[in-house]
């Protein structure tokens, strides 16, 4: 056995501890709650100069597991993580990576896939991947998602086929124990081989290849491939799990049995549920009850031979799975059923789902599914049944809520209609659209929303991506929203409100619908990284819809990580300031420029510091989209929390970066650019660096001495931006 | 390495521990230096749970940590279900989480308030157990740490966990804020008021909690769409406070309209025929925002910070 140390680590740690032992060419990130840490820990461990990998995040997670793809087929290691939706989102790419043989390594926190939005665990995920061609391992525990990453990327790169660790969303991810690593990296290094075996390569241009040709009918040959793959994996496995064990003392296998070899009963469970189902299994057999947990470690290849060992002799299987195939068998409990019927026997298999979202998995709830298989069919009524859900509940049956609020009129929510003036005292008096939200205290989107909103006349229909404004808004059954609002995922708002708007005309053309209605999608900065196309294809179908973009540089509900709008140099947990790395590598993105180029009838810049200019725009909004024009917004929003802000002064910093030129007050109407406020006319021009001192922890390196080099840069940009729309903004045709 | 035993054992071998706090209190960073110190100084093992990790700030949330003698398989996850000490960085934490349930015979409770333990005893009807309260607020505010030490503190001295090895752990955790850590440990634990209460029937043991609503796939409408005129976030008038609230001078406000610039909050600044009449403590988070845009006239300034408050 090889020198090991104790550290204490989480799952996400974990995984980010073998990726850096394994020393990978490459990750491929984007964050997605319960997974992101992952991408946090490696990027911290590269800008200590610890490791040395490419770190790229991308615009979405199709685009960050598109960049593995092309590190692998350069004969890189290459590795990504993510869950749930992110998965769903890289589902393009991942069976093409089976498919071009590419043995690249993802990380799956698990999450339920799911609509309304649950960011906990849930199965929906991994059980999407089974038929993509990935080798598939199972980790239970912390312990066993440093192991199987390990040992993951060692049989995928000798059978080349991607490979895939799933260990669970929250119950393992987020779980902190004791777990022992190597001391020595080289161990691992060893293991895995100092370079993956060779491949082709598309940088071999002295013997070039054609990767990724368009295929006729042989393609049903390169199934059979996939299929052989598994098989020779099958073969192979044993082996490395010997050779593991050798060297760490642990021991993995194609199942983990717990109980008696002769029991009467069996729970398969997936991962975590398979370690609470031990302590079961141990206070059953004190009974005197014969019974026993499986949980397979290794799901694709589908350890056929192995399971019917292990399950044959139980005359009850119950298979328990945190995730549902609606209105069928299950996932597990068919090909289980498959498994058992091939070799002639005639088990009784019960198949539950449990533990989806939030919902934990105890012994005790073990103990409860053990029994039920145990007593079948003498159970309760409800209980009387081969497939059911375990932990769901009917609700009661006289619960009839009362109403607290009433819908909001035309006439209440008209108050700028033909007014000139804006006048605080009369806006005051605007009813809100949004309620009581969870916000952090002095967050400045809904201070740039609400003051926005005051400027908007009559019924409003809202759209939210998913982020900050999303998840403290609702939390069911509540809703901060007393006009109708709909959240359809992260980056999908602007499409979504086109087609309602679609369905609105046409409606009110057909005389079915006589409320004027005014769309209004709101979004985070992010939002517009990974639904950049969704937003420009509104613009550039000139859909009379307002989107509003609150920048807060930042993916800020997911714990800060990095976005195109962040400044260069800005500190994020997944772009550290270090030794060897100097937080975001780029300038800030200028989403209102790249919209320029759709020639969208109204862009604009507005921040809450300048309120009077806020709602002249907010008005002018109303009135482009009632004549059927798409617009725009962007709002300079701070984040306490995420920038390390003092949230008194958020409205102070907003002032600073519309002085700084950061952040220009500036409209482009029809294509004609004006600013809205010029500081340096008004001799209130500051440098850059003024700002930074007071946006927080994320933003004040770069007024230290260390980073002068770093503001130098960003003020040249400012500037060079600066010039440009005040060009702009004194010829009309630029 | 020192000789320690737990203080209690449920049937695996295990004492649970459950910290509740908001968002922004530290409960996450003392439960990863709690373990630390009984993985590494005390030989235990076990584990913590976080809830999730980037809470907003203010947000419930929980840690649960496991301890038990190394070589016990540690397999549970999540919350715990059965805590024998529960620690409470807000009171108020107590009514609105239902922390009660699922409490053991005999726990210890230690709670950041300015009650005392007796009253704490009733707003947790406590089955049975010690109570401890103290104002961390106050003592992290005096000696410039945060809440998270003093609450660590008195949790470690509860566990019977060595006070020097504990202090020597926070010290080398965080290096500069050495002195202002240990000095709120130290008050922490010198100023801590203790009741021990028997099972005296005034309260049962509650069974932990079983997930459920009055809202379930029966009764769910299509897709669990939300009625907003039924389910709209209006919090009861009487509600808690959520955090330290501007005060409010009418006499000296000029009604300009400007607090409602950066507020926020829908509903913290109540507005009344063109006149500003009072922030709603219910849903004014705290932010100060509107005490830096308030105007200073000859006469004074409508809003003004409130003094540093317990909350
Ligand atoms: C497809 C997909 N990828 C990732 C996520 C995870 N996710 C949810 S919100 C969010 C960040 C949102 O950032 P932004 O739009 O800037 O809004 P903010 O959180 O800052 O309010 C991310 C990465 C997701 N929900 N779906
Ligand atoms: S994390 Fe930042 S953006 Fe999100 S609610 Fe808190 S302050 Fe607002
Ligand atoms: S800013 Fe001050 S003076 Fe103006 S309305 Fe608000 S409280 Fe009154
Ligand atoms: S303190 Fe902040 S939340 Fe409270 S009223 Fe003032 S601006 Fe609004």
């Amino acid at each position: 056995m090889l020198e090991q140390r104790t550290i204490i680590s989480s799952g996400n740690e974990a995984a980010a501890h073998a990726i850096i032992d394994i020393g990978y060419d490459g990750e491929g990130y984007y964050p997605i709650t319960p997974s992101s840490e992952v991408g946090e820990y490696v990027n911290r461990a590269h800008a200590q100069g610890e490791i040395d990998l490419s770190f790229v995040v991308g615009t979405s997670e199709l685009a960050a597991i598109s960049t593995v793809a092309g590190m692998a087929i350069a004969g890189g290691r290459a590795v990504d993580v993510t869950s749930s939706q992110g998965l769903l989102l890289k589902a393009e790419e991942l069976p093409a990576l089976a498919g071009l043989g590419l043995p690249v390594v993802l990380n799956l926190a698990t999450r339920d896939i799911n609509a309304p939005l649950n960011i906990k665990n849930g199965h929906s995920d991994l059980a999407a991947t089974l038929g993509w061609g990935w080798l598939t391992f199972l980790a239970p525990t912390v312990q066993a998602v440093y192991d199987l990453n390990i040992i993951a990327l060692k049989i995928a790169e000798a059978v080349n086929l991607p490979a895939l660790i799933a260990y669970d969303g929250f119950h393992t991810s987020h779980a902190n124990r004791r777990i022992k690593v190597f001391e020595d990296r080289q161990v691992v290094r060893n293991f895995v081989g100092p370079e993956p075996p060779p491949r082709l390569s598309i940088l071999d241009v002295r013997h070039p290849h054609t990767f990724g040709p368009y295929m006729n009918d042989d393609l049903i040959n390169t199934k059979v491939l996939l299929d052989q793959k598994m098989d020779q994996a099958l073969r192979l496995l044993p082996k490395i799990f010997d050779d593991y064990a050798r060297m760490s003392g642990r021991r993995y296998g194609f199942l983990d049995v717990y109980g008696d070899a002769d029991a009467e009963a069996a729970l398969l469970v997936l991962n975590s549920a398979a370690e609470a189902a031990k302590v079961a299994v141990d206070r059953l057999r004190r009974e005197g009850k014969r019974v026993k947990v499986v949980s397979p470690t290794v799901l694709r290849p589908w350890p056929s031979d192995t399971l019917l060992q292990a399950l044959f002799t139980a005359d009850r299987i119950m298979v328990a799975e945190r995730v549902s195939q609606y209105g069928a068998g299950n996932y597990l409990a068919n090909e289980i059923g498959a498994v058992l019927q091939r070799s002639g026997n005639n088990n009784l298999i019960l198949s539950r789902t449990y533990g989806i979202g939030g919902l934990n998995f105890y012994p005790e709830d073990a103990d409860y599914l053990f029994r039920l298989a145990l007593n079948f069919p003498n159970v309760p009524d409800h209980e009387k049944r081969w497939k059911g859900y375990y932990q769901a509940w009917a609700g009661e049956k006289d619960y009839q809520p009362q109403p607290v609020a009433t819908a909001l009129t035309k006439e209440e929510t008209t108050r700028n209609d033909g007014k000139e003036k804006i006048d605080l005292k009369e806006l005051a008096e605007m009813p809100h659209r949004i309620a009581k939200h969870a916000s952090c205290p002095g967050c400045s989107t809904f201070a740039n929303l609400d003051m926005f909103l005051r400027g908007i006349d009559g019924h409003v229909v809202l759209f939210f991506n998913t982020g900050c404004g999303m998840v403290v808004t609702t939390g069911y059954p509540s809703t901060s929203f007393r006009v109708p609002y709909f959240h359809n995922l992260f980056h999908n708002a602007s499409s979504t409100a086109t087609g309602v708007m679609e369905m609105y005309r046409r409606f009110r053309r057909q005389g079915k619908l006589n409320d004027e209605i005014t769309f209004i999608v709101v979004t985070g900065d992010g939002g517009d990284d990974i639904g950049m196309d969704q937003v420009i294809g509104a613009a550039l179908r000139n859909d009379p819809i307002i989107v509003l973009e609150y920048d807060n540089k930042g993916y800020m509900n997911t714990g800060g990580q990095l976005c195109y709008t962040g400044l260069l140099g800005q500190r994020f947990t997944n772009a550290n300031v270090g030794p060897h790395q100097r937080g975001k590598p780029q300038h800030h993105k200028d989403i209102v420029e790249i919209l320029r180029g759709t020639h969208a009838p109204y862009l604009f810049q507005a921040g809450v510091a300048n309120y009077r200019d806020l709602i002249a725009k907010a008005r002018k909004a109303q009135k482009m989209v009632r004549e059927g024009n798409f617009v725009f917004g962007r709002f300079f929003s701070p984040c306490p929390l995420n920038w390390g802000a003092d949230p008194k002064v958020g409205f102070r910093i907003v002032d600073k970066a519309v002085k700084s030129c950061l952040f220009p007050l500036y409209e482009v109407e029809h294509g004609k650019t004006k600013l809205n406020y010029n500081p340096e006319r008004a001799g209130l021009k500051i440098p850059v660096k003024e700002l930074f001192t007071s946006m927080g922890s994320a933003f004040a390196h770069l007024a230290g001495e260390q980073f002068a080099d770093v503001a130098a840069e960003i003020q040249k940009e400012v500037d060079r931006r600066w010039k440009r729309l005040v060009e702009m903004d004194a010829n009309p045709a630029l | 390495m020192p000789d320690y035993a737990l203080p209690y054992q449920d049937d695996l071998g295990f004492t649970n521990i459950l910290m509740s706090g908001l968002g922004g209190d530290g409960a996450n960073m003392a439960a990863k230096l709690l373990f630390k110190i009984a993985v590494e100084k005390l030989n235990l093992d076990g584990g913590y749970d976080a809830k999730y990790g980037s809470e907003k700030t203010g947000t419930p949330t929980d840690v649960s940590i496991r301890l038990c003698p190394l070589g016990t398989p540690v397999r549970e996850s999540g919350p715990t279900r059965r805590p024998h000490m529960l620690s409470v960085f807000r009171d108020k934490l107590i009514a609105s989480q239902g922390l009660n349930r699922g409490l053991q015979a005999s726990t210890t409770v230690m709670v950041n308030t300015s009650r005392s333990p007796a009253e704490i005893r009733e707003l947790l009807k406590l089955h049975s157990g010690r109570i401890l309260t103290l104002d961390a607020t106050r003592i992290a505010l005096e000696t410039k740490s945060r809440m998270n030490m003093p609450m660590l503190a008195i949790l470690c001295a509860q566990l019977g966990f060595p006070a020097e090895v504990v202090k020597a752990a926070i010290a080398a955790q965080w290096p500069r804020a050495q002195a202002a850590n240990l000095a709120a440990f130290d008050q922490a634990v010198g100023q801590a008021t203790s009741a021990t209460f028997e099972p005296d029937a005034a309260y049962p043991l509650v069974e932990p909690t079983t997930i459920t609503s009055p809202i379930g796939f029966a009764n769910m409408l299509n897709g669990g769409a939300i009625d907003a005129l039924t389910h709209l976030n209006i919090p009861a008038p009487d509600a808690e406070p959520l955090g330290r609230v501007p005060v409010f001078t009418l006499e000296l406000c000029s009604h300009c309209g400007l607090c409602l610039v950066p507020c926020p909050e829908p509903g913290a600044i109540v507005w009344n025929d063109k006149k500003m009449v009072a922030i709603n403590p219910v849903y004014c988070k705290g932010c100060m925002q509107c005490v830096e845009i308030c105007p200073t006239t000859k006469r004074g300034k409508a809003l003004v910070e409130p003094e540093l408050a317990v909350v």
